[in-house]
C-alpha cells in the first residue's frame, strides 16, 4: 500500500510541474488560438535564471543564512523576467502577424522556439548546469512513504499559483477582460478592452507560471540544460489538449493525469519505464477519441482564457 | 453635454462605396434614429463611430475633438458605447460580469494588484460591482445578476446588452435594432427605457426597423439610402418626405 | 606598374597560395557537439585539439606547416553521423578521431571506409565497432564485454551481492552493456530482480527508483549513456532511500556527475579504463588540455587517438592509409590514457578497473586483474 502511495506522491509532483507548464499553452491558445511552441523554452529560461540567481546567492553565503528568502526571491525574479521575455516574444514574433493566417503564426512560434533554445545554448553552454541543491535533499518518512521537502515545496507552490491564477481569472477585472477577449475579440474591444494589452498579459502570466515550474524542476532534479524545455513542453502541451485546450481547469487536470499515468505505468507495468510515454499518449488518444474536445471540453466557454 | 458630429464621412471596402459623404449630428440630450432600407449603411455608421471601420474620407468628431482613427477601446473611453443587432454577449459569463467587463476602461488596477488583492484594488472591484448592479437595476435585471448570460431569455439578453453598454458610463449610446424580435409589450418597455436613458443625460443614436418605436421616441430622424443621407428632420417631416417614401417603396419591390 | 607586372604578381600570389594549401594537414573529429551528449562530445573535440597543439609544439609534421581540424557534429545520430562523415570525406581529411555513440560510429565508419580514411574511436565501446573487418578502424578505449566482465567480477568478489536490479536507457551502448551484465549475473547465480528501462532525456526516475527501494537489491547496475542523467538518478535514488550499491560505467565518468549530484554521488562505483595520472604522458596531456578546462571522461582517449594518428603520419612520412596503419600497429606508445599497442584488428586492449566517487572525485578502487584494492 505504501508503495502505491509513494508512487502517487511521485506522480503528483511530476503532474504538478506539467500542470504549471500546460497552463501557459492553454491560456495562450484560448486567447489567440496559437500553439505557442516557444513556451517550453520560456520554462527552460526560468530554470536557467534560477540556477544563475541561486548559485550567486549561494556563493555570497545567502543560501545558508536565509534559504527560504533566497528561494522566494529567485522564484519571483525569474517569474518576472520570463513574463517580460514572453511579452517581448509576443511583440516581436506574434503581434505583427495578428492579421495573418494561423499557419504563419505557428511557424513563427516554431522559429522562436528554435531561436530561444539556441540562444540558451550559446549563452549558457551545452553542458548541464548544476543547481546548488544541498538544501533540497531533506525529507521525512511517514507510514513508510518517503516525502521530500522538495516534493512538498513543489506541491505547495503549484497549489498556491493555481489558486492565485483562479482568483485572477475568475475574480478580477483583468481576468474578466481575458475571458471576454477569448470569447469575442471585436466585442471586447467595443466594451473598452485593449485586446493587445490583454493578450500581452496572458503571455506574461503563462510565462511566469512556466518560470516557476522551471526553477522547481531545476531544484528537484538538480540540474538544467538548454534543451530541457522540449520534452516537458510536449508533455504539457499534451496535458493541455487532454484537459481541453483553452480550458484552465482542464490544463490542471490534464497535467496531473499525464504525470500520474507516466509514473504508474513505470511503477506497475513490467519494464514499463520504457513505455511510460507511450501510455501517456495512448491515454491522450483514447480520451480524445471519446471526447474530441478534451476532458473539460464540454463547457469550453466557461473557463476559457 | 456631449455632441457627436459626422461631417462628409465616406467609407469604402475595396471598390464598394458603403457610405458617401454622410453628415449629421447628435446634439446633447437628443434621441436620433437612423433609418433606411437594408444595406443602406446604418450599421456601417455604428462601426465607423465606434472605430471598428476606418473611414476613407470626412471627420467624426466628439465634443469638438476628432475621434475617427482612434482604436475602439479609446473611443469607448471617450464615452460612446453600443449594442449589437445580433446579440453579442459574453455568453459564458454571468449578467453582472458582462456589465463589469464594460467598466474595464474606467478602472486602473494592474495584474500585480489584481493578484495581490491590494486594498485599493478591492475597493475598486467593489465600486465596479456596485455600478454594475446599478446598471442591471436600471434595465430591470437586478434579479438575474448571477445568471449566466446564455441562459437568459431572449428579451432579457437584449436588455443585458443595453445594461452592458450603460456599464461603461457612456455619454452617448448607440442602439442597433434593440426592438428586433421583441413582442409589442416588450417593445413598449424598451421605448420607455430609451426615454429614461435620455433623461439621465445620455444621448441616444438608434437604428431601428420598428417604425412605431422610431416615431414615438425620436427627436429627429436621419434617413439613409445606399450609403447616402437622403433626408433628416423631425419624425413627422421625414414621414411625409417623397424621397423617403420612394426609397422604402423601391426597396419593397426588390 | 604595367599591366604585365600586375598579372605576374597575381600569378605569383596564386602559386604561393597553392603551396600554402598543400602544406596543410587536414584531420577530422566526429562527436556529438550538440544534444544530450554534447559534454562528452566537446571533450573529444578538445582532446583532439590538444593533441594537435602538442604535436605542433614538438615541431609539427615535416612537410606540413599547419594541421587543420574539422570538428564535425555527429549528434549521436546515425544519419547525422553519416552526413558529417561525408563532409569529412569531401574535405579530404587523412584521418578521423571519433565518434562517440557506437550507434553513430558504426555507420560513419562505413562511409569513411569507402574513402579509405582511418578512423580511431576514443569512446565507442560496442564490440561491433571492430568486429566488422574494416581495415582502418581503430579503438583507443576498451570494449563493453570486457567492461561488463570487470563489473561482474567486482559485484561477486568484492560486494558479494546476491541480488541485482538493472536499469538502462536503451542506447546501443547502454543496453548492450546492461544485457551483458544480465547474462553474466545469471551465469554467476545472482538473482536479477528486474531489468528495467528508462528513456534518454528523462528527468524523472522516481517511479523506477521507488520500485528499486521496494525490491531492496544488493546492487543497482545503472547503465546510462549520459553523466547528467546519471547524476539525476543518483540524487533521486538518495531522496527515494535506495540503499543498494550503485555501479555505473564509463559513460557517466565525467566531472559533471559530481557537480550535479554532489554528495549524492559519494560511494558510487564505476568501471573505467585505468589511467595512470603520474606518467609524463598524462602530465603532457594535462598541460596541452589546460585551456579547455577539466578533462572529461574521453578527453585523454581523444588526445591519444589524435596523437597516435599524427605520430603515425609523421613516422610514415606519408598520408597513405596503408602506411599509416602499418605505423599504428608498429607503434607502442605510452599514451595519456594507457599504453597503446594496436592489434591488427584495430583493438588496443581494455584495462577496466573499478573506481569510486570519493570526496567529489573519482578514485581508483579495485583492480580486477590483481583482485586488489588500491
Amino acid at each position: 500500500m505504501d508503495y502505491l502511495f509513494q508512487q502517487l506522491i511521485n506522480g503528483l509532483t511530476l503532474g504538478g510541474v506539467y500542470a504549471l507548464v500546460a497552463l501557459g499553452y492553454t491560456m495562450v491558445y484560448g486567447i489567440i488560438q496559437l500553439i505557442n511552441f516557444a513556451h517550453g523554452e520560456i520554462f527552460a529560461a526560468g530554470g536557467y535564471l534560477g540556477v544563475i540567481l541561486l548559485s550567486y546567492m549561494a556563493s555570497q553565503g545567502l543560501m545558508d543564512s536565509h534559504p527560504w528568502f533566497g528561494l522566494a526571491f529567485a522564484l519571483i525574479l525569474a517569474m518576472g523576467y520570463c513574463a517580460m521575455l514572453a511579452m517581448a516574444v509576443e511583440k516581436v514574433a506574434y503581434k505583427p502577424l495578428r492579421q495573418s493566417s494561423r499557419l504563419s503564426v505557428l511557424l513563427s512560434a516554431l522559429g522562436m522556439s528554435i531561436f530561444l533554445q539556441n540562444g540558451l545554448m550559446l549563452t549558457q553552454g551545452v553542458y548541464d548546469k548544476a543547481y546548488p541543491t544541498e538544501f533540497t535533499h531533506g525529507g521525512f518518512e511517514w507510514l513508510g512513504v518517503r516525502v521530500s521537502y522538495m516534493q512538498i515545496g513543489i506541491l505547495a507552490v503549484t497549489a498556491l499559483l493555481l489558486v492565485l491564477l483562479n482568483t485572477l481569472v475568475f475574480k478580477t477585472r483583468i481576468g474578466k477582460a481575458m475571458r471576454a477577449t477569448a470569447q469575442d475579440k471585436v466585442m471586447s474591444a467595443l466594451v473598452g478592452i485593449h485586446s493587445d494589452k490583454v493578450i500581452s498579459t496572458t503571455f506574461a502570466i503563462g510565462a511566469a507560471l512556466a518560470a516557476a515550474a522551471g526553477i522547481m524542476v531545476g531544484l528537484y532534479y538538480g540540474s538544467v540544460r538548454y534543451d530541457m524545455g522540449f520534452v516537458p513542453g510536449i508533455k504539457a502541451f499534451a496535458a493541455a489538449v487532454l484537459g481541453g485546450i483553452g480550458n484552465i481547469t482542464g490544463a490542471m487536470i490534464g497535467g496531473l493525469i499525464i504525470g500520474m499515468v507516466e509514473i504508474l505505468a513505470a511503477a506497475y507495468i513490467p519494464a514499463g519505464g520504457e513505455y511510460k510515454d507511450v501510455f501517456a499518449f495512448v491515454i491522450l488518444i483514447g480520451v480524445l477519441y471519446f471526447m474530441p474536445t478534451g476532458i473539460m471540453g464540454e463547457n469550453v466557454d466557461d473557463t476559457r482564457v | 453635454m456631449a455632441h457627436l458630429c459626422l461631417t462628409d464621412v465616406s467609407v469604402h471596402f475595396g471598390g464598394l462605396q458603403a457610405l458617401t459623404e454622410v453628415s449629421f449630428d447628435l446634439r446633447p440630450g437628443e434621441i436620433v434614429s437612423l433609418i433606411g432600407p437594408n444595406g443602406a449603411g446604418k450599421t456601417t455608421i455604428f462601426n465607423v463611430i465606434t472605430g471598428v471601420y476606418k473611414i476613407s474620407g470626412g471627420v467624426v468628431a466628439y465634443d469638438g475633438q476628432t475621434i475617427s482613427g482612434l482604436r475602439p477601446h479609446h473611443i469607448l473611453a471617450r464615452g460612446i458605447a453600443r449594442t449589437f443587432q445580433n446579440i453579442r454577449l459574453f455568453t459564458a459569463m454571468t449578467a453582472l460580469e458582462n456589465v463589469m467587463v464594460a467598466r474595464h476602461c474606467r478602472t486602473r488596477s494592474g495584474v500585480i494588484g489584481s493578484v495581490l488583492r491590494t486594498g485599493c484594488q478591492r475597493a475598486e472591484e467593489r465600486a465596479v460591482r456596485e455600478r454594475g448592479m446599478a446598471a442591471l437595476d436600471f434595465v430591470g435585471l437586478a434579479a438575474h445578476a448571477d445568471a449566466v448570460a446564455k441562459n437568459l431569455p431572449y428579451g432579457l439578453q437584449r436588455r443585458l446588452e443595453i445594461a452592458r453598454a450603460l456599464g461603461s458610463d457612456p455619454t452617448t449610446i448607440l442602439l442597433d435594432e434593440p426592438a428586433a424580435g421583441l413582442n409589442p409589450s416588450e417593445s413598449r418597455e424598451l421605448m420607455e427605457m430609451i426615454q429614461r436613458i435620455a433623461k439621465t443625460g445620455v444621448n441616444v443614436l438608434l437604428v431601428e426597423h420598428d417604425m412605431s418605436v422610431v416615431m414615438n421616441v425620436s427627436h429627429r430622424v436621419v434617413v439613409l439610402d445606399h450609403g447616402v443621407c437622403i433626408c433628416q428632420g423631425a419624425p413627422a417631416e421625414v414621414r411625409s418626405n417623397p424621397a423617403v417614401i420612394e426609397a422604402y417603396l423601391g426597396s419593397e419591390t426588390d | 606598374m604595367s599591366a604585365k607586372r600586375v598579372i605576374l604578381t597575381l600569378v605569383a600570389m596564386c602559386l604561393m597560395a597553392g603551396t600554402a594549401t598543400a602544406a596543410t594537414l587536414k584531420i577530422g573529429s566526429l562527436s556529438p557537439l550538440t544534444g544530450s551528449y554534447a559534454a562528452d562530445g566537446n571533450d573529444i573535440a578538445n582532446g583532439t585539439r590538444a593533441a594537435i597543439a602538442a604535436i605542433e609544439k614538438e615541431g609539427g609534421i615535416p612537410g606540413f606547416d599547419k594541421i587543420e581540424l574539422f570538428a564535425e557534429d555527429s549528434a549521436c545520430d546515425p544519419r547525422q553521423a553519416v552526413a558529417a562523415a561525408n563532409k569529412l570525406v569531401n574535405e579530404k581529411v587523412v584521418g578521423v578521431v571519433g565518434a562517440y555513440c557506437s550507434s553513430a560510429t558504426i555507420p560513419a565508419s562505413e562511409t569513411l571506409a569507402e574513402a579509405d580514411i582511418p578512423m580511431l574511436t576514443p569512446a565507442s565501446t560496442s564490440e561491433k565497432v571492430t568486429e566488422r573487418g574494416l581495415p582502418y578502424m581503430f579503438r583507443v578505449c576498451g570494449r563493453d564485454d570486457d567492461q561488463s566482465i570487470a563489473a561482474m567480477k567486482f559485484i561477486k568478489d568484492v560486494l558479494k551481492a546476491k541480488t541485482i536490479f538493472i536499469v538502462d536507457d536503451k542506447t546501443t551502448y547502454s543496453q548492450g552493456l546492461a544485457d551483458n551484465v544480465e547474462k553474466l549475473a545469471n551465469k554467476e547465480g545472482l538473482k536479477v530482480i528486474a531489468h528495467d528501462h528508462v528513456n534518454q532525456g528523462d528527468k524523472d526516475f522516481s517511479a523506477v527508483l521507488t520500485k528499486i527501494k521496494d525490491a531492496k537489491p544488493d546492487v543497482l547496475y545503472m547503465s546510462l549513456q549520459n553523466s547528467a542523467s546519471g547524476a539525476l538518478m543518483l540524487i533521486q535514488a538518495k531522496r527515494a532511500g535506495v540503499t543498494a550499491a550503485i555501479i555505473g560505467q564509463d559513460a557517466v565518468y565525467h566531472p559533471q556527475l559530481m557537480e550535479i549530484a554532489k554528495d549524492a554521488a559519494e560511494g558510487m562505483y564505476l568501471t573505467f579504463g585505468y589511467i595512470d595520472e603520474e606518467t609524463p604522458s598524462y602530465k603532457k596531456f594535462l598541460a596541452a588540455y589546460e585551456k579547455f578546462g577539466k578533462p572529461g571522461a574521453y578527453s585523454a582517449y581523444a588526445y591519444d587517438a589524435a596523437y597516435s594518428l599524427l605520430s603515425a603520419i609523421k613516422a610514415a612520412k606519408s598520408t597513405d592509409p596503408a602506411k599509416i596503419k602499418a605505423e599504428l600497429i608498429k607503434g607502442d606508445m605510452q599514451g595519456a590514457s594507457k599504453k597503446i599497442k594496436f592489434q591488427a584488428n584495430g583493438e588496443s586492449g581494455s584495462n577496466y578497473i573499478i573506481r569510486v566517487v570519493k570526496d567529489g572525485k573519482f578514485a581508483n578502487f579495485w583492480d580486477p586483474q590483481t583482485g586488489k584494492k588500491y
